[in-house]
């Protein structure tokens, strides 16, 4: 069936297969915009992001900017980033501290939650004008999970609890069971950028069977650390990626994981490994609790190194110890952000070797990202050869399997891809009305300004 | 220990040179125990216990990633970085007779698959006089773009 726009999204995306086109086409890039991250839920940010009254950050949803702001009670607003008189953007530090947002066009000012507060030469406006009706627009409607912040521009649609569905409590875990201001996100964020589409960064995250060929030089400097530091503490370590073993999961809505039970992450410095231990009686209960789940050895790298691998669609990814979020630019260009998590429950040891693992393999100057976005561009350019248009998603069909609801498969196997397909397609077929409803208001050009 | 300006300068322009043209044994044979290869993520000054870096390096996984860098499966690196960079606004601040600590600016071109890019910054070493040159403490680079996406810094800065 073909969509209004001609886009036939049916003979695109194949249970076995998807067409590069969906990497490449600008309009089919506008689609997604308006139909998955304008209407339905994405993640937008961390209330540890903003600990205090006044504290704001700059944040989009799709294309839209918004602030996501903490006013002085202690709630957490976002506001759509445009003046409600001629449509400057009335924030412009990426974060910050406020008592309120001024446009410095002609002098509007706003408050916390949203509401107009001052505005110059009153006299100039009559009886019809409502000064409650001019507030920053408020993004319909908002969802919070463990401090995680989730939106939705459409004002109608699934609940974000039945939208996160099995993933909460992945996102249990990552917080190492924290309540949501027990999460510290405040240590800098990773930002980097690469030429091509957003949805390989996505594929690739819960991808189990890149590790052995595009980070062989990771696996191999666990190996050398060894010969640096050669304690029993390091010769844990897993160092064959090769001979992984664990699980790809489908959790459903979109939302996959790659499910195993061996360290990867690793300082890589020359430092033992501190103990895992709590500062606070609270810290001391969940530390116990994951104890007892996972066994002290289990916990501890969870701890220390990150406790998930998951995929919440469409633009969060929890690794290590990071949060991650990804922002499509264009149809071939994607900001991604990473932001590594504290737990204030944790030892500042602990805590800072946490910062350490995520930086030998995270970012733009570590040993595992960056061969990661390498690897994209290539994808990208290869998408450039139409004569065979398909790429292969098909690893594992034959040995996926049911268990408790779930599609499951090998770790190497692409039942995680599958599951963001599956998802794509049933969103980008369906709300073709609300979606024109939403073009007509003007959704602007194809690449939107980074920053 | 008078400090001479000129041993200095010859120093960075050679550590400088050894960067552009990935001579990676030769950069590291530059440094000495304890190292700290530093470049900070967002702002210049933060809390390495509490703040993220682009880079933290000590001895160790300075030693890793000169490894790496050598392995043939950095792909990152492949094609390498065509590089050169320019050293200036040099400023030597004479800490001891074991120790100096020298800032200077530096302008860098790089150039990979078919993108030019210019990172600039200043840098903070810390050398310790030895055989009438020096060895490399410790080095922390400012970048002017640390806040800003950077889409590949996987070459030696
Ligand atoms: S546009 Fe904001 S006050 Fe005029
Ligand atoms: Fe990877």
């Amino acid at each position: 069936m073909l969509s209004r726009n001609g886009l036939d999204y049916e003979s695109l995306v194949k249970e076995d297969r998807v067409h590069i086109s969906v990497y490449t086409n600008p309009a089919i890039f506008t689609d997604e915009m308006d139909k998955i991250f304008h209407r339905g839920w994405v993640y937008v940010g961390h209330r540890g992001e903003i600990p205090n009254p006044g504290d704001f950050r700059l944040k989009r949803i799709g294309r839209q900017p918004v602030i996501m702001v903490r006013d002085q009670q202690g709630e957490v607003h976002l506001l759509l980033n445009r003046c409600r008189h001629r449509g400057a953007t009335v924030c412009q530090r990426e974060q910050g501290n406020t008592r309120s947002f001024r446009c410095m066009y002609h002098g509007w000012t706003y408050l916390l939650n949203g509401d107009l507060g001052g505005v110059p030469s009153m006299d100039g406006y009559g009886e019809g004008f409502k000064r409650e009706d001019l507030g920053l627009v408020k993004v319909p409607r908002v969802g919070e999970h463990r401090g995680f912040i989730f939106a939705s521009l459409s004002p109608a649609g699934i609940a974000l609890d039945a939208h996160l569905g099995r993933a909460k409590e992945e996102i249990d875990l990552f917080a190492g069971m924290s309540n949501a201001d027990e999460v510290e996100v405040v240590s800098g964020v990773h930002k980097y950028s690469y030429q091509g589409n957003w949805k390989l960064a996505a594929e690739n995250s819960m991808d189990g069977y890149h590790p052995s060929i595009v980070h062989a030089s990771f696996a191999q400097a666990l190996m050398d650390k060894i010969t640096h530091v050669p304690t029993p503490e390091q010769q844990r370590v897993d160092r064959n990626f090769a001979a992984f073993r664990g699980n790809a999961k489908d959790l459903g809505n979109g939302h996959v994981m790659l499910d195993y039970r061996m360290r990867i992450y690793d300082p890589l410095n020359g430092d033992p490994a501190p103990e895992v231990r709590a500062v606070t009686p609270e810290g001391e209960a969940r530390l116990n609790n994951l104890d007892r789940r996972f066994g002290a050895d289990r916990a501890a790298n969870m701890l220390r190194e990150g406790g998930t691998h998951t995929f919440i669609f469409p633009n969060l990814i929890l690794i290590g110890v990071q949060m991650r979020v990804l922002q499509p630019l264009s149809v071939d260009r994607t900001e991604v952000c990473l932001y590594p998590t504290l737990l204030k429950w944790l030892a500042p040891e602990v805590n800072a070797i946490r910062l350490r693992s995520h930086e030998a393999f995270f970012g733009s100057a570590s040993f595992g990202g960056p061969d990661d976005s390498e690897i994209f561009e290539r994808v990208q350019d290869g998408c450039a050869v139409e004569l065979e248009p398909w790429q292969l998603m098909s690893r594992g069909l034959h040995r996926e399997r049911h268990e408790d609801g779930m599609i499951v498969g090998d770790l190497s196997d692409e039942t995680t891809q599958r599951g963001i397909w599956r998802q794509w397609k049933k969103i980008m077929m369906q709300g073709e009305v609300a979606a024109r409803s939403m073009r007509k208001r003007g959704a602007g050009a194809v690449a939107i300004k980074r920053g | 220990m008078p400090v001479d300006r000129e041993r200095v300068e010859q120093f960075l322009f050679r550590e400088a040179q050894l960067m552009d043209e990935h001579r990676f044994d030769e950069w590291l044979a530059l440094w000495s125990e304890p190292a700290l290869y530093w470049v900070p993520s967002n702002r210049d000054d933060l809390d390495p216990a509490r703040e993220v870096s682009l880079i933290y390096d000590d001895w160790v996984r300075l030693q890793l990633r000169i490894a790496r860098l050598k392995s043939g499966f950095a792909h990152a690196q492949e094609p390498r970085s065509r590089m050169r960079r320019l050293i200036s606004n040099i400023e030597i601040e004479d800490v001891g007779d074991w120790e100096i600590v020298t800032h200077s600016n530096f302008l860098l071109a790089e150039l990979r698959r078919g993108k030019q890019d210019l990172f600039a910054g200043r840098t903070t070493h810390r050398l310790r006089p030895e055989n009438g040159s020096f060895k490399l403490i410790s080095k922390k680079v400012l970048l002017v773009n640390n806040d800003e996406p950077i889409d590949n810094l996987t070459f030696l800065i």
